[in-house]
C-alpha cells in the first residue's frame, strides 16, 4: 500500500491507453510519453503497458506502507527518507520509507513505475484516467494506492546509463508529420507556411491538445470547417485563427476542423515533453518513413528492456566523431 | 474542363511534383474526382481516413457504417479499431504490422458493401422541454418565429439517425432538426451544461452526455444516463440507433433521473 502524502500538481494513473471504444467517442488516453513510462515500467521488470503514475512538472511525496520496488522517470531529484537517490534506476523501499519527487529540469511529464504495477479499477479496459467522463480521477493527498503482488528480488538496482536516456532539455524541437488529410483546406502558401515555420508552444495545452502560436497557415476557399471527421492523437487542427492544435492523447475522437498534417508516433513524446515556450518546427515525412523511425525506435526501446533485465550489454562507441551506443549479447 | 476545386488541389500539389508520395495522394484525388466516389488517405502512420466526400447524409452515413462493419467482420490482426464519422472513417492500425499500402488494399475490397444491410435500434429518449431545463427554448421560437409549443412539436416530431458518436464519450451526433427550428450556436459558450442536456446548433440537434462546455442552444434535458462507463456498452446511444424525443412532464423526469443516477 502507497499512500500520498501530497500532490503538488496533476497526478493520474496512467497505462498504454484505452482501445476499442473510440467510435463510441472515448479518447485514447494513456501515457502522454510512451517512450520514458515504457522505461519506467522495464525497470521494476514490468511489461511496458503496466498502470504507473504520471505526474506533470512535479512529483508527489508518498510514503510507502509495505516495500515495494520503484523507479522514478524524468529529470528529476528524488529523495528515498531525505537521501538524494538515482532516477532512471529501480530502487529498494521499505515499510514506512518516504519518497519525494521534486520539480522536473526539463520536459513535462514524469513517471513513478513500481514493480507489479499500480492496482486499479479496469474502466472499459484500461486504467488510464479520463476524468472528465469519469474513466478514473485526478489523484490527491491522501489517496491510497496497491501494487501488485510480484516477486521483488532481482527488480532493484537497474539502472539506465544517462546516454540511453531520451534528452528533453532543447528548447527548440523537430516534429516529424505526416501531411493531409484535408490538405484541399489549405492554400499551397499555406501548407509551406505550416513546413517552414517555427511555432511555440504556448500555456494553453494539456493532455488533450497543445496549441501552437505562429505565423499565420492560410486557408483556401474552403475554409477551416469541415464536416466533423475523425481525429487521432497528433492530427493537427487548424481553426479560422490559423494557429495550429495538436492534439495529444484525450483527444477527442472526432473534429470539425481541417487537419493539415499528423505527427508521427515516434514523435509524439517529443512534442508532448515540451514546455509552454518551446519552439517547434515540423518536417514532413512519408507514411512509409514514420514507420521506418517507430521500428527502429521499438528496436531500441526492445534493446533497453533486454539490458536492463541483463541479457544484453551496452557499449559507447565513438567513430567517426560520433557518439553511439552499442547493445551486445551473448556468443 | 477542370472546376475550381479541383483547380485548387492541382495548386496544393503543385508545389509537391516530384515528391512521389505526395503524386500518390494527387492520384488519389483525380481517382476521386473521376472515377470512383471515395478517397483513401494516410491519417498519420498508424491510420487511414476513408472518406465518402464531404457531406451530411443518411445514406452516405449508412454507407459509413456498413464499411465500418465489414471491416470489423475481417481477421485482420493489424486492426486497432475503427472509427466512423458523418461521411468519413478512420482505420486504426498497428504500423508495426502493416504498411499504408497494405491496409489500403485490404479496405478497398470493402467499399462497396451494401449499405442496406445496416439497421439500427428504435430508441425513445424522454425529454422535459423548456424551463431551467431548456433555457434556450424561447429564443429558438423567437428566432423561428414560432411559438414554444410548435418548437416541441417540431423537434419531437421526427425520427433522428445515430449518425455517430464523438466530441465527447456518448455524444451522438444526430440528422439534422426541421430546418424551421433551426438556430445559430450561443456567441458565447456556457462554461457548464449539464449532463442530458439536448441542444440545437444550426440543424444539429444533440444530447451532451456529461457536464461540459458547450456553445448549443438548450431546448430541454432528458433524465437519461448518456454515458456510463460501467455499463457494457457504456454508452445508450449506438451509431445506426433511430431516435425519438418523447416529451415528459417535471414528475416523470425526476422518477426517471432516480431510477437511472441513483438506482
Amino acid at each position: 500500500m502507497i499512500e500520498l502524502l501530497s500532490v503538488p500538481s496533476l497526478l493520474t494513473v496512467q497505462d498504454a491507453g484505452r482501445t476499442g471504444y473510440r467510435k463510441l467517442g472515448v479518447p485514447v488516453s494513456g501515457f502522454m510519453d510512451d517512450f520514458s513510462a515504457r522505461i519506467a515500467n522495464y525497470l521494476v521488470g514490468n511489461p511496458g503497458d503496466f498502470p504507473l503514475l504520471e505526474f506533470l512538472l512535479t512529483g508527489p511525496k508518498l510514503r510507502f506502507n509495505a516495500s515495494a520496488v520503484f523507479a522514478v522517470v524524468g529529470d528529476v531529484e528524488v529523495k528515498l527518507d531525505g537521501t538524494p537517490i538515482e532516477p532512471w534506476m529501480s530502487h529498494w523501499a521499505k515499510r514506512g520509507d518516504i519518497l519525494e519527487v521534486g520539480t522536473l529540469r526539463s520536459g513535462l511529464y514524469g513517471y513513478i513505475a513500481f514493480a507489479g504495477g499500480i492496482k486499479c479499477e479496469r474502466l472499459l479496459g484500461s486504467c488510464s484516467a479520463y476524468p472528465r467522463a469519469g474513466l478514473g480521477r485526478p489523484l490527491k493527498t491522501s489517496d491510497r494506492l496497491s501494487v501488485g503482488h510480484v516477486i521483488l528480488t532481482g527488480k532493484e538496482g537497474r539502472f539506465l546509463p544517462r546516454k540511453l536516456r531520451p534528452d528533453y532539455s532543447s528548447n527548440k524541437v523537430e516534429v516529424r508529420v505526416v501531411l493531409g488529410p484535408d490538405l484541399d483546406h489549405f492554400t499551397q502558401d499555406g501548407i509551406e507556411t505550416f513546413l517552414s515555420s517555427t511555432y511555440t508552444v504556448t500555456p494553453e495545452s494539456d493532455r488533450m491538445g497543445y496549441r501552437l502560436e505562429g505565423p499565420v497557415i492560410e486557408h483556401s476557399e474552403k475554409g477551416p470547417d469541415i464536416v466533423t471527421g475523425p481525429l487521432i492523437p497528433g492530427s493537427v487542427q487548424v481553426p479560422g485563427s490559423g494557429r495550429p492544435i495538436v492534439m495529444m492523447k484525450d483527444a477527442q475522437t472526432t473534429g470539425g476542423y481541417a487537419k493539415i498534417a499528423t505527427v508521427i508516433t515516434a514523435d509524439l513524446p517529443v512534442l508532448a515533453q515540451s514546455r509552454p515556450g518551446t519552439e517547434v518546427s515540423f518536417r514532413r515525412v512519408t507514411p512509409q518513413e514514420a514507420r521506418e523511425i517507430l521500428k527502429r525506435r521499438e528496436k531500441t526501446l526492445e534493446a533497453i528492456r533486454e539490458f536492463l533485465d541483463g541479457k544484453l550489454r551496452a557499449y559507447s562507441v565513438r567513430a567517426l566523431g560520433k557518439d553511439f551506443i552499442l547493445f551486445a549479447g551473448k556468443i | 474542363m477542370k472546376n475550381k476545386l479541383e483547380k485548387d488541389i492541382e495548386d496544393v500539389f503543385g508545389m509537391f511534383k516530384e515528391d512521389l508520395h505526395l503524386q500518390r495522394l494527387r492520384q488519389e484525388w483525380d481517382r476521386h474526382f473521376d472515377v470512383d466516389d471515395y478517397r483513401i488517405l494516410p491519417l498519420g502512420d498508424s491510420a487511414l481516413l476513408i472518406s465518402f466526400g464531404e457531406v451530411i447524409d443518411d445514406e452516405v452515413n449508412a454507407r459509413v457504417h456498413a464499411v465500418a462493419r465489414a471491416i470489423e467482420g475481417e481477421d485482420f490482426e493489424w486492426l486497432v479499431e475503427v472509427v466512423p464519422a458523418y461521411s468519413s472513417l478512420a482505420v486504426i492500425f498497428d504500423p508495426l504490422k502493416a504498411t499504408f499500402e497494405e491496409v489500403k488494399r485490404a479496405v478497398e475490397p470493402l467499399l462497396d458493401v451494401s449499405a442496406e444491410t445496416f439497421k439500427g435500434r428504435k430508441i425513445e429518449i424522454p425529454i422535459l422541454y423548456g424551463g431551467e431545463y431548456g433555457p434556450d427554448i424561447e429564443f429558438i421560437a423567437e428566432y423561428n418565429g414560432l411559438s414554444v409549443d410548435d418548437v416541441i412539436e417540431i423537434h419531437s416530431g421526427k425520427t433522428y439517425r445515430v449518425h455517430f458518436l464523438g466530441f465527447l464519450p456518448g455524444f451522438a451526433y444526430l440528422s439534422p432538426v426541421d430546418e424551421r427550428i433551426a438556430t445559430p450556436r450561443l456567441e458565447r459558450p456556457r462554461l457548464k451544461v449539464p449532463a442530458g442536456s439536448v441542444g440545437i446548433a444550426g440543424r444539429q440537434t444533440g444530447i451532451y452526455p456529461i457536464e461540459s462546455p458547450g456553445g448549443w442552444r438548450l431546448i430541454g434535458r432528458t433524465p437519461l444516463k448518456l454515458f456510463d462507463p460501467k455499463r457494457d456498452p457504456p454508452t445508450l446511444l449506438q451509431p445506426g440507433d433511430e431516435v425519438r424525443f418523447v416529451p415528459i412532464d417535471e414528475e416523470e423526469f425526476w422518477e426517471i433521473h432516480k431510477a437511472e443516477w441513483e438506482g
